[in-house]
């Protein structure tokens, strides 16, 4: 080959390798720098750069929203839905992790300029005060270079289409093992632009300290520091350039401090977190949030720099001043210059809340089916029955429903000094004709889960061989009448028993996936089942559904978030125990444990049982 | 004379035969540290000034080099 | 402006096309533009420094140049008229050293210096607080030995300041050398030259050579020396021993690497630079390793150092002394043996301000001395063995040898500092842990088994070229006489090795940790 050849031939093959990473990283666009054309895929691009690709995605959806959240990542928790019933708006969540003030101002100044901008909410947190200015990652910690005047439009389009082909391969890889719910490597949730928090939402959440066990980051502090907030002039200009440019564009801008996990504030000195919120005050005045009696709770913290999601929805309550929430009266102080100094340094002192303030310990009895006959198992007898109910009686238990726990979580109403919930699984006939008579004559609340398919059978329904008898929807209706009694769902046809039923493979003797059932499959037999029982049991009763009790206990992070979507607000496991209920925290509601009842528990027993409730 | 460098020669690098070699430079036979040895002898042994303009290839690669060198020295 | 940065390609691939594209007589103008661009990338005040050391060594050469002219237009006889002309030349040379070694004294070793000093008198000294410029102890080097060059007629100084400042500064040579001599370099910058295929061709084949080694294989390994030597190094002394070798690899690779990529470019622009490295893991010697590694700095010691400092007076008044009170082959080579010492202790101490450079220096000058001392007996006991000099057995054990006197040695250059190298060398003959070879340590050292097989695989291919050279082949040459699908093959090889085992190598995050809080 002549070497005039061989060169040829060189700038050739090298144009092509360097093209096909060119093609390559295009196509697959792990950061959504380029639009995402082949995927669409944005929860997984926002991940790997949320600057870039929330921009990107809002290239082509902006028409969907009119209002913008703005911030670092705690302003993932402020929720898009309450704030489009605040303002009667379409809400999209900018959070971009350790996004710092300057880059809200010229995110803002893009947004403004471009879209249609109704409302911006921005979120001023303390990290804004310790870093301004800064990019320690060129690819994945950038902003667009539509956004960022500091940015040529080459460096950016080269920089994406020269970087590592992993990237890309990461992606197709996550591709193939992409869920329903949200992994490591797509976090975000697309249409509202928020961290998908589902699966933390779905986790049942009980006494503080089996959380702190679980979540060991917030006994860690103060962790490092102290951190100097030598940035709060430069994050206090940018804020008021951003007040600035909505005044001129008619925008109305609500600036709020997100809640900040107490102890967090001892990585730095008081008095300049003081200065900071108080050079906050001076630029605009503004919703805060920062430090109460919230900040003290760590269940209500994912971690010590993310509050929940309930949390927020609090907080949206707050500005809106909708009392039919249960907030703590500490939370939310509207904050302007004349008051942030005083406000500040009371905050700063706020105590925690009671446990007697915020939870109550509540045990669940669980029973099944009752007999005047031989009894045994999960069967109990009557008299053992009676004598059990008449222990709770004489010991000044009161049983409550469960529409009294909601009442508790959400809105903060009271409950009974020894409360009690007195639960019955599968629905059998003897609820009604031995149970409920008992119940009445001592006026004590019940719960019966009842399975759809078997109301009002005595046999099993592909096979015709006999079952104990179930009560049918007529005694539903008449027990529910009653005020005692409510009937809620034990799934429609979700507790198979195999020796008995047809369906080969397909029996489902659980509410869990079968075996090699997908995602998509799955969720629609849940909803279709769970949907019939309640439409069943609501067209007989009149009665709301919305608690379920999991056939055999067995649930699962997915089936809690699909039930949550189709409005189940309570459900129950078999695991024993006391449950923590908590104020403002929809989750101690969840997967709730019980305390399975039979013949061999004497009356002490049981009240030994009920005395660990209050230890 | 001729003798005597050649003694020089053998004593400080042996094994190399100086009187048929014509490229001892050039083809690595002696190298920077031998030469400032056989200079510094040749300095001793025939009383004459050589300095470092004089360590050229040319004026070691071979034993009439050397000699025509050091007689240039002594003037 | 790192070689290894899209912007060097840049400026490389456009003064390449530009340099052919320009009219002749323009092309060296080309040449020096594109230095200045290069250099003023490391900042307006390196340039600065640069520019004064070129105007000083500058003016030096054409004052010493008009002595040499005088001198040559004076009577033979006039032996006044002559030694003055000589002492006014020393003067002109000394200023010129004294100023350029002064800056570098100055800008490398004056704040290690202060602090040698006691607390007391230390405290009260001036810091100096510039940033180095960028290969300042290069270009002062190759300025310097201009100069020397000049003053001992060996060349005649350049009159125009713009060609002279091309050879103090031609942008491929700035970053690490290779130290270049002015007659052999200076005109090829500025001879005029037409485009030549193969030079490119030759040109482009080092330069990838050269980033295959810089950063397929020194890259790569210096994520796990950067590990396992530190302070407080908790790693037994297998793992130590382990790091070093790879140390010794990325080294090698790192400064041969970018070597070739100097020599690369140069060679497309047509221009030759001078060889510095030669196979020297081939050496038999530590000199013979000296001879290989690093080879223009040994030969600017050797011709600017050495050779004066071993023929001046008191060398000359030394080895008298020697030969009348120690005698015999010792006493006769006693001075050299200094002088070989002192070049040595000199080279240890251009690696940097540091005690541990200092030991550095003594380690190789003591081993280099003492080998010359007893070499005679060496050859007596050789003898007596009936080993032969040229069989391969002996070889292999000299090359051994030598590479475990060059592997204890980068214990010094790599380590922090001294305490730590000594420290390291401890644990790697007290405390071996051999286990940890096969626990997993070595995988958690921050690279992954298939890292260290693209290491040793890599390395082979290294090896494997430089057994086929250090016997005689030419590469590129035996390759141009293969077919073309064999050529075409070998380059998609080894710029695809380059693109995805270099290039991409770093860069990556997975998402797990550019998201950390789940």
């Amino acid at each position: 080959m002549k070497a005039k050849k061989w060169v040829g031939l060189f700038c050739l093959t090298v144009a092509l390798l360097v093209g096909l990473v060119m093609a390559f990283n295009y196509v697959t666009d792990p950061f959504g720098a380029f639009g995402d054309p082949l995927f669409q895929w944005f929860s997984y691009d926002e991940t790997n750069n949320p600057r870039v690709a929330k921009i990107s995605y809002l290239d082509t959806h902006h028409e969907e929203y009119d209002s913008y959240i703005l911030g670092c990542s705690s302003t993932s928790s402020f929720p898009t839905e309450a704030f489009n019933q605040l303002y009667d708006a379409n809400f999209y969540n900018l959070i971009m992790y350790d996004a710092d003030m300057l880059d809200c101002e010229k995110i803002a100044r893009y947004l403004i300029d471009h879209y249609e901008v109704r409302y911006l909410i921005l979120n001023v947190y303390i990290d804004n005060g310790i870093t301004y200015d800064e990019e320690s990652n060129n690819l994945t910690k950038n902003l667009h270079y539509q956004t960022d005047p500091d940015t040529s439009a080459l460096s950016y389009y080269s920089r994406y289409l020269l970087a590592n082909p992993q990237f890309g391969l990461a992606k197709l890889k996550a591709l193939r093992q992409d869920t329903l719910l949200p992994q490591s490597f797509d976090v975000f949730d697309e249409a509202t632009g928020v961290y998908d928090k589902r699966v933390r939402d779905a986790e049942p959440i009980g006494s503080l300290a089996d959380y702190l066990e679980a979540y060991p980051v917030f006994t860690d502090y103060p962790q490092y520091g102290p951190y100097g907030l030598y940035q709060t002039e430069n994050c206090m200009n940018s804020v008021a350039a951003i007040r600035d440019m909505c005044q001129a564009a008619g925008v109305e801008l609500i600036v709020v401090a997100g809640p900040v996990y107490k102890d967090y504030f001892q990585s730095f000195d008081r008095e300049a977190v003081v200065r900071f919120y108080e050079a906050l005050a001076q630029v605009t005045p503004y919703w805060d949030f920062s430090c109460s009696s919230v900040s003290c709770e760590p269940r209500y913290f994912y971690d010590a720099t993310h509050f929940r999601n309930n949390v927020g929805e609090m907080m949206a309550a707050r500005i809106a001043g909708d009392n039919s929430r249960w907030i703590p009266e500490d939370f939310g102080v509207y904050v302007t210059a004349d008051n942030a100094r005083a406000h500040m340094e009371a905050a700063l002192d706020a105590q925690p809340l009671q446990a007697s303030e915020i939870s109550a310990q509540v045990p669940i009895l669980m029973y099944h089916h009752l007999t005047e006959g031989e009894s045994g198992g999960e069967t109990i007898s009557t008299e053992a029955f009676e004598a059990q109910i008449h222990t709770l009686a004489e010991n000044g238990y009161t049983a409550v429903s469960f529409d009294e726990l909601q009442a508790y979580v959400y809105a903060g109403a009271a409950l009974p000094e020894k409360p009690v919930v007195i639960t019955f699984d599968d629905g059998y006939l003897s609820n009604y004709a031995l149970a409920y008579p008992i119940l009445q004559k001592y006026n004590m609340k019940a719960t019966i889960f009842a399975i759809g398919v078997s109301v009002g059978k005595d046999t099993y329904k592909d096979t015709e061989y006999a079952m104990t008898p179930h009560f049918s929807y007529e005694q539903a209706a008449e027990m529910v009448d009653s005020g005692l009694i409510s009937v809620q769902s034990h799934t429609y046809d979700m507790h198979q028993w195999p020796p008995f039923e047809d369906g080969g493979d397909a029996l489902r003797e659980n509410i869990l996936p079968l075996p090699g059932e997908g995602e998509e499959d799955y969720v629609a037999a849940l909803t279709a089942d769970f949907t019939r029982s309640r439409q069943e049991l609501e067209a007989a009763t009149g009665e709301t559904v919305d608690v379920l009790a999991y056939p055999g206990g067995m649930y699962s992070t997915l089936t809690q978030w699909v039930l949550e979507t189709l409005g189940v607000r309570v459900t129950l496991s078999t695991n024993s125990g006391v449950n923590t209920v908590v104020r403002g925290l929809p989750q101690t509601l969840y997967a709730m444990k019980r305390l399975g009842m039979d013949d061999s528990v004497t009356s002490d027993g049981l009240l030994a049982l009920l005395q660990q409730a209050y230890k | 004379m001729k003798e005597q460098v050649l003694n020089i020669l053998t004593e400080l690098c042996p094994g190399i035969d100086f009187e048929h070699e014509t490229a001892l430079i050039d083809d690595g036979l002696v190298d920077s540290l031998d030469i400032v040895s056989i200079v510094s002898e040749f300095m001793a042994a025939f009383d004459v000034e050589l300095s470092v303009e004089d360590l050229q290839p040319e004026n070691f690669n071979t034993v009439d080099a050397m000699v025509e060198m050091i007689q240039r020295a002594q003037g | 402006m790192a070689f290894t940065s899209w912007s060097f390609l840049v400026l490389a691939g456009l003064t390449v096309v530009l340099y052919y594209l320009a009219p002749r007589r323009f092309q060296w103008i080309l040449l020096l533009a594109a230095s200045m661009v290069f250099y003023l990338a490391g900042g307006f005040q390196a340039l600065v420094w640069l520019l004064g050391v070129i105007l000083v060594t500058w003016g030096c050469g054409l004052l010493l140049d008009r002595q040499n002219r005088r001198r040559k237009a004076l009577p033979k006889d006039d032996k006044a008229g002559q030694a003055q002309i000589k002492r006014r030349k020393k003067q002109i040379a000394a200023a010129a050293c004294l100023l350029c070694f002064g800056l570098l004294f100055a800008m490398k070793y004056w704040n290690f210096t202060v602090g040698l000093l006691p607390s007391g008198l230390g405290g009260h000294m001036p810091r100096w607080d510039f940033v180095m410029p960028l290969g300042l102890s290069f270009f002062i080097f190759q300025s310097v030995g201009y100069v020397i060059d000049v003053y001992r007629g060996k060349v005649e100084a350049q009159r125009n300041i713009a060609k002279y400042a091309l050879f103090v500064s031609f942008f491929p040579q700035m970053v690490q050398g290779p130290i270049g001599r002015y007659d052999a370099l200076a005109p090829q910058l500025t001879a005029e030259r037409s485009l030549d295929w193969r030079n490119v061709q030759f040109g482009i084949q080092l330069a990838l050579w050269g980033y295959f080694k810089k950063l397929v294989i020194a890259d790569r390994a210096a994520v796990l020396v950067n590990a396992v030597v530190k302070e407080n190094c908790p790693y037994g002394g297998i793992v130590v021993a382990f790091s070093i070798l790879l140390y010794c690899i990325q080294l090698y690779c790192d400064f041969s690497g970018g070597i070739d990529i100097t020599r690369g470019v140069a060679r497309i622009l047509g221009i030759e630079m001078a060889e510095n490295f030669r196979r020297p893991i081939f050496a038999t010697s530590l000199t013979d390793y000296w001879r290989r590694w690093h080879i223009t700095l040994g030969q600017w010691m050797r011709d600017y150092l050495f050779y004066p400092l071993s023929l001046s007076k008191p060398f000359a008044r030394l080895g008298k002394w020697a030969r009348k009170h120690i005698g015999g082959l010792p006493g006769k080579i006693f001075a050299t043996s200094l002088a070989t010492f002192v070049v040595y202790f000199v080279i240890g101490v251009w690696h940097g301000a540091s005690l541990k450079y200092i030991v550095f220096g003594f380690w190789n000058g003591a081993v280099i001395t003492a080998s010359l001392l007893m070499e005679r007996r060496f050859q007596v006991w050789k003898a007596a063995l009936h080993i032969q000099d040229k069989s391969l057995g002996w070889r292999i054990f000299m090359m051994a040898r030598t590479s475990l006197l060059v592997f204890l040695g980068r214990y010094l250059t790599r380590a922090p500092r001294l305490l730590t190298a000594l420290r390291l060398l401890k644990t790697t003959f007290t405390d071996v842990r051999l286990g940890q070879l096969a626990d997993g340590t070595l995988l958690s050292l921050g690279l992954t088994g298939g890292d260290l097989v693209v290491i040793f695989l890599g390395m082979a291919a290294v090896l494997a070229v430089e057994f086929y050279q250090e016997r005689g082949g030419h590469v590129r040459e035996a390759l141009e006489q293969k077919n073309a699908l064999v050529q075409w093959l070998a380059m998609v090889l080894i710029v695809a090795a380059v693109l995805f085992l270099g290039v991409f190598r770093t860069g990556y995050i997975s998402s797990e940790f550019i998201y950390k809080q789940f």
